[in-house]
């Protein structure tokens, strides 16, 4: 049996998940800025999907961000 | 009728990426996938941070976040005993006291526990009835997405569930637990990134916190001044209920002996990793109200229907109260980043069930009275069948599962039948190395049977509660009653295991291991914190 290294075992869940949120935040903030504006009568206004699409770039961001540090890291 | 929400190109092109990574992830794991360990086990390799996440979020699936809205909705902020008392302590205590048993013993399964202290007929029992309620639990919680699906898309009850289905059987066939732990991780964020812009625009539009209270009757905003009598408040359950009913016996026998959940710890790379994983899960799990108690209430507030409901002249529809205010407060976009997660946490729960299923089916079931002393790629490859029959079999489950209206009740059954018997077998087992072979075997068997019994004189009306749910939290009580007593009765008259056989598997002859990590690393300190903000919460919210 190959001897297991700790957290080496597969591959770094950071990198899928910080790209799927990246790529969230920003058709985010794409919609929020070039889409329709009546659909935020409903949120009261508020442009929910430029500030929360910021937000989840930003988290998506710090992933990956950390993914890449790790592996530089790493080597 | 007409579906409640329609979704744009934006909605529909979130929904799809998700569904794409989940596939990409799952086939991206199959290559790791070399031993049964891999498949069912992650290798026994992933740190801590995404075990506490998975071991979170395996519980935070369709029945959780539906169900839970619509008590909340129902009952008002008692809904946060399912969140802590329900569940903080019976996870610091998996992880300060019951994981070095798990762990330890290389165990690959909560049957396999069973079957080395006490005997191959308890594992039976355990292995097959674990089997059994997981895949009735898979079906359920296929129905309730192709119910939710139908509500809001319009979209027929069998394409949601073949859909989900299908994708759940492509990643967990190809990536096997570890497939569906990280799904479970982006479903994590995906719920609270989805579900929190509900929760500041609802909030925004009652005012606040002080204008959602100002709208809401009494008995909805304190969870322990009207539990003196079960009369008293909206659930009809007494504080003896829930103290012992939901707090002891569901609560301990969910998360310390449900493979689903447990089977999330012995992924973790080592000892210390996996006692943290249920100790670090404790602390997002207590805000988890934030994102479906809120939401309740704000529903109770805002829409006509549920607000209606609290004058006693009608009762709604309760399982689409999340729906509802997510198509009246969110714009496309975040809407279907809310949907999304919503579809996470379905296909998730289902993958979590089917992979537990698979693991006890290969291990216990097939491994033990079928095939015994086969390769182990063998097993390998039946673990991939069992996903495929697991799916099979939760498809059927679901038309099953749809004569019974309140999801989450049915749910709190299930569990009190199979699971609250279940813990007082561990706790005699980790805890008093008397308790013998037969003693756990006919303690576990003399439960489940005192589950069914009990809920056949209520359902007969021979015993009579105020409440469907007191009824529930009694029934698992007298069933954890009934196996601690007949496990250590029958003890006294049959023949105990040698001590030797019983090393590492009972806690007085198990060497402790000491804590050479520094303070602020070990699982009894953050145990400790935990349980002082659960506290804190409590009285806050009494």
């Amino acid at each position: 049996m190959p001897e297991k290294k700790s957290g080496s075992h597969f591959f770094d869940l950071k990198i899928p998940l910080g790209s799927l949120l990246s790529f969230y935040g920003f058709i985010l903030v794409l919609y929020g800025v070039f889409g329709p504006r009546y659909i935020y009568e409903k949120s009261l206004g508020l442009n929910v999907n430029l500030i929360w699409g910021v937000l989840i770039l930003l988290i998506g961001g710090l992933f990956l961000g950390f993914a890449h540090f790790r592996r530089r890291n790493s080597n | 009728m007409d579906p409640i929400i329609s979704l744009k190109l934006i909605d529909y092109l979130i929904l799809a990426a998700y569904v794409a990574i989940t596939i990409v992830v799952g086939y991206a794991l199959k290559k790791y996938m070399k031993t049964s360990e891999d498949f069912f086990l992650s290798g026994r390799s992933l740190p801590s941070w995404i075990t506490s996440l998975a071991f979170l979020s395996a519980n935070l699936g369709a029945l959780e976040v539906i169900g839970m809205v619509a008590n909340s909705a129902k009952y008002g902020i008692l809904t946060v005993h399912f969140y802590w008392i329900g569940a903080i302590p019976a996870m610091v205590f998996l992880g300060i006291f019951m994981m070095p048993f798990y762990y330890n013993t290389k165990v690959r399964s909560v049957p396999e526990y069973l079957k080395l202290r006490y005997n191959e007929a308890t594992r039976g029992l355990n292995a097959f009835s674990f089997a059994i309620m997981t895949l009735l639990m898979s079906g359920i919680s296929m129905y309730a997405m192709a119910l939710i699906f139908r509500m809001m898309l319009g979209w027929s009850l069998t394409s949601s569930i073949l859909l989900s289905a299908g994708v759940v059987l492509i990643y967990v066939f190809f990536g096997g637990l570890s497939s569906s732990i990280y799904n479970e991780v982006i479903q994590f964020f995906l719920i609270w990134l989805g579900l929190l812009p509900v929760v500041y625009v609802g909030l925004k539009a009652v005012g606040g916190f002080s204008g959602l209270a100002a709208k809401l009757p009494d008995t909805f905003l304190h969870a322990w001044k009207n539990m003196g009598s079960a009369a008293a408040n909206p659930m009809g359950v007494d504080w003896m209920g829930v103290v012992l009913g939901l707090g002891f016996v569901l609560s301990f026998g969910y998360w310390t002996t449900d493979f689903l959940v447990v089977q999330r710890t012995l992924a973790s790379e080592n000892i210390s990793a996996a006692r943290r994983t249920p100790i670090m899960a404790a602390f997002p799990k207590m805000l988890v109200p934030l994102i479906v108690v809120v939401p309740g209430l704000i529903a109770v507030a805002i829409l006509p229907e549920y607000s209606v409901a609290l004058q006693g002249t009608a009762t709604p529809d309760y399982n689409s109260a999340l729906i509802l205010l997510l198509a009246h407060y969110l714009p496309n976009g975040v809407l279907g980043l809310a949907i999304t997660g919503l579809l996470a946490s379905f296909m998730s729960g289902m993958a979590g069930n089917v992979t537990a299923f698979n693991t006890v089916w290969t291990y216990d079931i097939y491994g033990t009275y079928i095939k015994k002393n086969m390769p182990d790629e063998h097993y390998l490859m039946m673990g991939k069948l069992a996903t495929i029959f697991g799916v099979l079999f939760s498809i059927g489950t679901a038309y099953i599962v749809q004569s019974f209206p309140n999801l989450m009740d049915y749910m709190q059954l299930i569990f009190s039948f199979f699971n609250a018997p279940l813990f007082a077998t561990f706790l005699l087992g980790m805890f008093w190395k008397k308790a013998t072979p037969w003693g756990g075997f006919f303690g576990l068997l003399s439960g489940i049977v005192a589950a069914a019994g009990h809920y056949l004189l209520y359902k007969l009306n021979v015993i009579h509660y105020s409440s469907e749910m007191a009824a529930n939290f009694f029934q698992a009580w007298w069933a954890w009653l009934t196996d601690f007593v007949v496990t250590i009765v029958v003890s006294f008259f049959t023949r105990k295991k040698a001590e030797s056989e019983l090393k590492g598997l009972v806690y007085s002859l198990t060497p402790r291991t000491k804590g050479s990590e520094m303070f602020w690393h070990r699982p009894e300190v953050w145990g400790s914190v935990a349980l002082i903000i659960m506290v804190i919460l409590n009285i806050i919210f009494w």
